[in-house]
This record gives C-alpha cells, structure tokens and sequence, in this order.
C-alpha cells in the first residue's frame, strides 16, 4: 500500500490520510486472499494452457471443472463448408417425407448458429442415442402443435454449401427450403426412423 | 544466503505489483457492466427459460461423463426454470446496481455457473466466462462505492471516509487473465490454420453473418483478410508482452478495442463476448483521468456522487 493511504471498513468512519487515498478493505482474511490469489494464478494459466495446446486441466481436473478453463481456443480452423442441419419428416397424412422446419420447436436464438437444435447436431450427430431423443422430441412437438399434420418419424441431415474462393463477392446469406438448394449442395443423413417405428407411430395417431 | 536474498526481492516485487492500490472507479466500471453484458447475452435464453432448462425443450440425456456433457443435470420443472430465470436476472441487476452486492454476486455466479452445466448446448465462451468474473466480483469489495450499499452506508454514517482505492490484486487478476486468454487464442490459431488458411473470409457466409461482415467480404480483397489474420496473430500470441511494456500498452487497448469492434459487428451474437473483453480492457486500462471524469469522481473525492 502507499505510504499515507489508509483502509476504511465499510459503515466505520476512519481519519482521512495526507494523500486522500483510502483503500476498501477486503473482506477476505489475507489466509483466504492468498489461497484465492493461488486460484486465480492457476485458472489463468490453465486457460492459456488450454489454448497453447497443453491439456494440463484434462489431467488434474474434472470434467464440470475442466469446461471452465476450455474458453480460449476460438476458430483456429478454416471452415472447409458452411454447414446447415435440417430435418425432414414422415408426414403419416402423405405417406412421404417433406422437410420440417424445426425452428419452433427450439426458439432459442431460433436463426442462427446458437439454436438448440443446431448446437444439439453439431455436438451429436454420430451419437445415436441423442439422435433417438432428438427423434422423439421432434414427434412429440411437431404431434402436439401441429395435430392435422402428424408424423411418424424424421430423417437428420446436414447440408454442405460450398464457400467461394477468398475475394470473390458473394451473395447475402439466406435459408433455402432444402428443395431449392442446388445439386452441388452435398446433403448426409445422419439419422432415419426405422420404417416399422413409423409405422408403428402413425398407427398410434390413427387410433382412437 | 544470495539466492535467499533475491528470492526474497522477487518475490516482494511480486507483492508490491499485486497489492498495488487501484482507483476504485476500475472495478465499479467492471461491476457496473460486466453484470448487465452477461444478463444481455442470456436475456434472449433467459426469455424461453422452459426450453432452456425444463423437460419442455428438448434434453440431451444422460451420457454418462462423455466430453461434450461436462456434467449431467436433469431438467427441472418448468417454474423452477422460470424462477432461476427471474433470479438471475435480479441478482444480476442488483450486482450493477451495488445492491447486496456480496450475496448478489454470489447467487449470480452460481446460477451462471448452472446454467452452463445444465445445457451445453447453450453455453459458450460467455457462459463459461461469467461464472469466473462475477465470482470476482463477489469476493472483493466490489460494492464499496458508487453502489446503492456505499449510498445506504452514508446515509447511516453520514461522517464516514469512502474508499478512493482498492488492492490491486482483482484488477491485476483481470489483467493477467486478458494477457493470458489472448496469448492462449493466439497459440490456438497457430497451431489451427491462421498462418496459411482463410479462416476469416471462411467464417463470414454462415448464419452469424451481419449486414456489415456481408459488405466487407464484398470490398475487402483477399490479401486483406489474410493481413487481418497476421495483424491478429502478432497481437495474439504476443499480448502478455504488448500489455507488459508501459509504450506498447496504449497500441495494445486499442489494437484490441479495434478487434472486438470489429468482431462484433461481423459475427452477430459474437457480440456479447467482445463486450464482455472491451469492458474488462477497459477497466483494467482506461486512463485514470477518463475513468474519474466518466465516474465524476474528481469533483466529490471520497463521497458517494
């Protein structure tokens, strides 16, 4: 502290130094400052660990501890595509497939990047067991919102639009309905209802 | 005994720079919009709580410790949801406005840090921010002045000295934090493909795109975004030396101010997270005569404005 400062407890009246500086006193014992100012040194190295490479947290630190410290490492990488992730599904009604804009059912940040179901595919579109669920989720809400239009299932795919080169002027972003995306547009499906759970699920929505 | 007595030094050093007294008015500013930067960033998840947190909205299930769920936490009911939502928004409130600021720091940070936990599918480098930067908050006389409890004080002890300083061991933790985090993201893009890819020109056609990021990748020529890289690079990687020298400070706040700028103009919600740095750049090095003048705090020494 400088020479001439002094410390006011918060709610008591203390004299006023000769430079007129007057510190807050912390509220922590110096024990507990110096074991927080450990904390602190050590999740500020463990994040610049993290984002040099050096998985020292994937070591010494749990899981849920371990997600705090992974914040540096922001778009290292060039995208090869623009990636989009859409569902189609089993109209009961048509008998056929037809895409199925999910954006109601995840209105959380519903346009971009930050929406649910978006997040959900670019995390799990190889676990199957979070497809299942996606699968059943999409059913249940798409039946409880839409009942004059039931299905029976879906099919999970991403699409992937080319970038053009660097510099070259390109159009303004939109979301096309799948159909009008052109064939150079590669499409993958990740995920398909079984055609007897489909069965089975629009029989269910028959019946009384 | 020599090495004793250099160790000692060091380390004394090391000390003095820590405790450091700072101008109060660098963690009011962290305070004051820190809370209110976080609370935008979730108010647009905070606004369909049941989604987000209640069986109401979709639910990873139970993957039994794999990566991409750090911690399984099943739903809750839907008031609940709503009730973590208000409480959120309360406590973040009152931790802007100084109110209860300890307890309100401490709820907050607890239920930021849940809500990143709870749904990984929307937790980002904000979320996992948040929860670190109002625990610091919360454990440091953040509320001792231009707060409603320095205003509750004085009127209960009208005579009472107000503090113009705090240790600087917070502002010194934010600033070692920035040095680190950046330098962290730096190395990260080095080892990615900042060096020959075109990972800006190739993140600028997705849905984040803006009106603004659309109209650069239409003037910028190619070159451009590849000097764009390099200019973040060398300011990236070597950060903890830019903010470390006295004359390449000042360069370095704006270099960075002028980066989050543009970041948050190009890639939409990416927003939140360059406030979220600005506001610490900011409160770690705003000259000490721009901070007074914004806080008035010249006029009315040691009193509650």
């Amino acid at each position: 502290m400088a020479a001439g400062s002094s410390t006011a407890k918060p709610g008591k009246a203390g004299a006023r130094p000769t430079d007129g500086r007057v510190v807050a006193q912390p509220w922590l014992s110096r024990r507990a400052r110096t074991l927080v100012t450990v904390l602190a040194a050590a999740y500020a190295l463990l994040v610049w660990l993290e984002g040099a490479g050096l998985k020292l947290a994937d070591v010494i630190l749990p899981l849920p501890l371990r997600f705090f410290v992974q914040e540096a490492e922001l778009f290292p990488h060039a995208a090869r595509d623009v990636i989009e992730w859409r569902a189609e599904a089993w109209r009961c009604d048509l008998g056929r497939f037809e895409e199925l804009d999910v954006r109601p059912f995840f209105p959380i940040r519903r346009d971009d990047k930050e929406n649910r179901f978006y997040r959900a595919m670019f995390f799990h579109y190889r676990q199957r067991r979070v497809l299942e669920a996606l699968d059943a989720y999409l059913e249940r809400e798409q039946n409880r919102l839409h009942p004059d239009q039931p299905i029976g299932g879906v099919m999970l795919l991403s699409l992937r639009i080319p970038i053009p080169p660097a510099g070259t002027p390109a159009p303004r972003y939109q979301r096309l309905p799948l159909s009008e995306y052109p064939q150079e547009v590669q499409r993958k499906y990740w995920y398909v209802t079984g055609s007897a759970e489909r069965e089975q699920r629009c029989a269910e929505r028959k019946s009384p | 005994m020599r090495q004793a007595v250099v160790q000692q030094t060091w380390t004394e050093k090391l000390r003095a720079w820590l405790d450091a007294p700072q101008p109060i008015e660098r963690l009011a500013l962290a305070r004051i919009v820190l809370p209110l930067v976080l609370l935008a960033f979730q108010s647009s998840r905070i606004a369909h709580a049941d989604e987000w947190l209640s069986a109401a909205g979709f639910r990873v299930p139970d993957l039994g410790g794999d990566w991409r769920q750090p911690l399984y936490i099943p739903p809750v009911p839907i008031g609940l949801a709503w009730a973590i939502g208000v409480a959120m928004v309360v406590s973040g409130l009152c931790v802007a406005a100084g109110l209860f600021t300890r307890a309100a720091a401490a709820v907050f940070a607890t239920l930021l840090a849940y809500v990143a936990l709870a749904d990984r599918l929307e937790a980002f480098t904000v979320s996992k921010l948040g929860p670190m930067l109002s625990l610091a908050l919360c454990l440091t006389p953040s509320g001792a002045r231009y707060s409603v409890d320095a205003w509750l004080r004085r009127r209960k002890h009208p005579g009472e000295l107000l503090p113009t300083h705090v240790s600087g061991g917070v502002i010194r933790f934010f600033q070692v934090f920035l040095a680190a985090m950046y330098s962290g993201a730096g190395i990260a893009k080095l080892r990615g493909d900042w060096l020959g890819g075109d990972v800006l020109w190739s993140h600028l056609h997705d849905n984040y795109q803006t009106i603004v990021s659309w109209a650069l990748g239409r003037a910028v020529p190619a070159w451009g975004w590849q000097g764009l890289q390099y200019l973040s690079l060398a300011f990236e990687v070597l950060a903890p030396l830019w903010f470390a020298l006295r004359w390449t400070r000042p360069v370095a706040v704006v270099a960075a101010l002028s980066m989050h700028a543009l970041i948050g103009l190009m890639f939409g919600p990416v927003i939140w997270f360059a406030l979220l740095m600005s506001t610490l750049l900011l409160a770690c090095y705003m000259p000490e005569r721009w901070l007074k003048k914004l806080f008035r705090s010249d006029r009315n020494p040691g009193r509650v404005p």
